[in-house]
């Protein structure tokens, strides 16, 4: 386990370089693929956007495809490689618990000022409902992104109700992924959460905002580190 | 959408044909041609158009616009202006038009003046959708309105189409054409997304569902045109291309297509007499597909859940070690 509490420097490891790289990995792939995934949309001539210093390969539909390819591999290595990894090793932090539904309500009130955040585990409770969500999304986009490649390259006609299917799916989903990352971002503006976004850059957050918000994460490595001496 | 799983030419209507050519001809197709499940192909032989010169409008593309003249459906008065690019196709006051593709008609013939050898010759090329057999109009439509069915024809539905022109821009003859003021975009955000429906030869795809023949290849006086199973229609080509030493299109055009012109006439000096515009495609040979480019990288995208797994094992069965490794040495200790 890479959490560790480091009392000198008032911080607290929050994610090891493993976990970093694999958010990393998603999160520029992701973002790759949301926006030559809109340069398939016949958009880029329509709406000036080749007029955009370097934005004038935007309406070559082959061109974005390249970017697109490139970025699905990423993002469909490393969402695998994460769902059986961390699967594998039976890690369970950012599922959701029973009483998570409940507790979001309560952290989602005190954020605007009504009463009093309760005391938090690693990830918030409404953190793991947004982990499961994108992780659902995500995992829609790679099957329907996968049908849709399998039948560019070697089955163009398809069963027509199978391409449909994928296509509007990769459509819905697209649309889910862009507002949950809209989500995300506005998470990330939210003052109190502040504290958390180093973290995700660095692997480390302060001590003492872990100890203020996180206590039951803080009381868990204390209790991991006492009982592995 | 009408889209027949298999289709089939009755074998009468396809014997007909084929009678009908080899009597022109003095040739047979060979014995294993049949009507069938097979993906279908269409031959255009130029030694035998004529361009209906005799004709005020050449039968193939009176055949099709005959067949197609209530497909596109009433265009709406005031055609909503696209924003912020305003551009409008309306093509409703020029249906008349047959020297080029439009969205009311999906056939055009070229008429090509050559000098070969000392020798002056005029071919007549007629023109549509090669119906191809890796077609990128089909693949990438971001909607799936265009598809290309088990029969090899690829077909627009007009009813999915938001008209976004995406399918003629990654066509090298960009061949569909696009009508303003119709389709479904009308009822989503038609100021903002979706311009029209875009037009194109189906390859009769209805009329292949009921054992009909298209519409073109019916009405050929010269049965110029012949349509049967990609196999049977390919080996007939090589077999006219090499009795009248000519040259063929669309074998290799854009990764192969289902539509082969044989040609006594190189298509190199065919092509010099065309100027690619809008509705006139050029003939350029060897063109290429462009997603072909696409595909290498495709087939790696197809491996990567596999390599996602093969990484989780190997890092995990690394993981597992070290720990094993760290708990003997605790136990020497």
């Amino acid at each position: 386990m890479t959490e560790k509490i480091l009392s000198e420097k008032n911080l607290v490891v929050r994610h090891s370089l493993l976990e970093l790289i694999e958010h990393w990995a998603i999160a520029i792939s992701g973002l790759l693929l949301l926006f030559t995934g809109i340069f398939e949309l016949p958009v880029a001539k329509r709406y000036y956007i080749i007029t955009v210093p370097g934005l004038g390969w935007s309406a070559d539909f082959i061109t974005s495809l390249y970017i697109h390819y490139a970025a699905a591999l990423v993002f469909t290595a490393v969402g695998i490689f994460h769902l059986a990894y961390h699967g594998f090793r039976g890690e369970k932090g950012m599922i959701p618990q029973t009483g998570d539904l409940a507790a979001s309500v309560k952290v989602m009130k005190s954020l605007f000022g009504f009463g009093q955040e309760p005391p938090m585990h690693k990830y918030l409770p409404e953190q793991r409902w947004a982990y499961v969500g994108m992780a659902f999304i995500i995992l829609m986009l790679i099957i329907s992104g996968l049908i849709k490649t399998y039948k560019n390259i070697y089955a163009p006609d398809m069963s027509l109700a199978i391409v449909l299917t994928a296509t509007w799916i990769h459509n819905i989903f697209f649309v889910l992924f862009f507002l949950a990352f809209l989500a995300h971002m506005a998470a990330i503006a939210l003052r109190p959460n502040w504290p958390m976004v180093r973290g995700i850059f660095t692997g480390k957050v302060r001590l003492d905002y872990a100890r203020h918000r996180h206590a039951l994460w803080i009381a868990d490595i204390k209790k991991r580190k006492t009982s592995n001496h | 959408m009408e889209s027949p799983k298999i289709s089939k030419i009755s074998r009468r209507s396809f014997l007909q044909i084929t009678a009908g050519v080899a009597a022109l001809t003095g040739m047979s197709l060979p014995t294993t041609v049949q009507a069938g499940s097979d993906t279908l192909s269409t031959l255009i032989d130029l030694s035998l158009c004529d361009g209906c010169v005799d004709r005020e409008t050449p039968a193939c593309i009176s055949s099709c616009r005959g067949i197609n003249k209530h497909k596109i459906p009433k265009v709406v008065d005031s055609i909503p202006e696209p924003w912020p690019r305003k551009t409008i196709e309306d093509w409703s006051k020029k249906q008349g038009v047959t020297n080029r593709l439009t969205p009311y008609n999906f056939i055009y013939v070229h008429k090509a003046e050559i000098e070969t050898a000392g020798r002056q010759q005029t071919i007549f090329i007629p023109r549509r959708c090669m119906h191809c057999d890796n077609p990128a109009c089909a693949t990438i439509c971001p909607f799936s309105a265009n598809h290309k069915n088990e029969n090899g024809a690829v077909v627009i539905n007009p009813k999915q189409c938001f008209g976004g022109a995406k399918c003629k821009d990654v066509c090298p003859w960009e061949i569909p054409q696009r009508q303003s003021g119709v389709g479904i975009y009308l009822h989503v955000l038609p100021g903002f997304m979706g311009n029209g429906v875009m037009y194109k030869c189906d390859l009769c795809n209805n009329r292949l569902a009921e054992g009909k023949l298209p519409g073109c290849v019916e009405a050929c006086p010269r049965k110029a045109m012949i349509i049967g199973p990609k196999k049977a229609i390919e080996a007939e080509a090589q077999t006219r291309a090499r009795q009248m030493k000519g040259y063929i299109y669309g074998k290799k055009e854009n990764g192969g297509t289902s539509t082969l012109y044989v040609s006594p006439v190189s298509f190199e000096l065919i092509n010099k007499t065309m100027t690619k515009k809008p509705g006139q495609p050029d003939m350029k040979p060897d063109v290429k597909r462009r997603m072909v480019g696409t595909d290498p990288l495709g087939k790696t995208v197809l491996s990567a859940p596999v390599l996602g797994l093969a990484a989780a094992g190997a890092l995990g069965w690394f993981s597992r070690r070290k720990k094993q490794v760290k708990t003997e040495e605790k136990d020497n200790d």
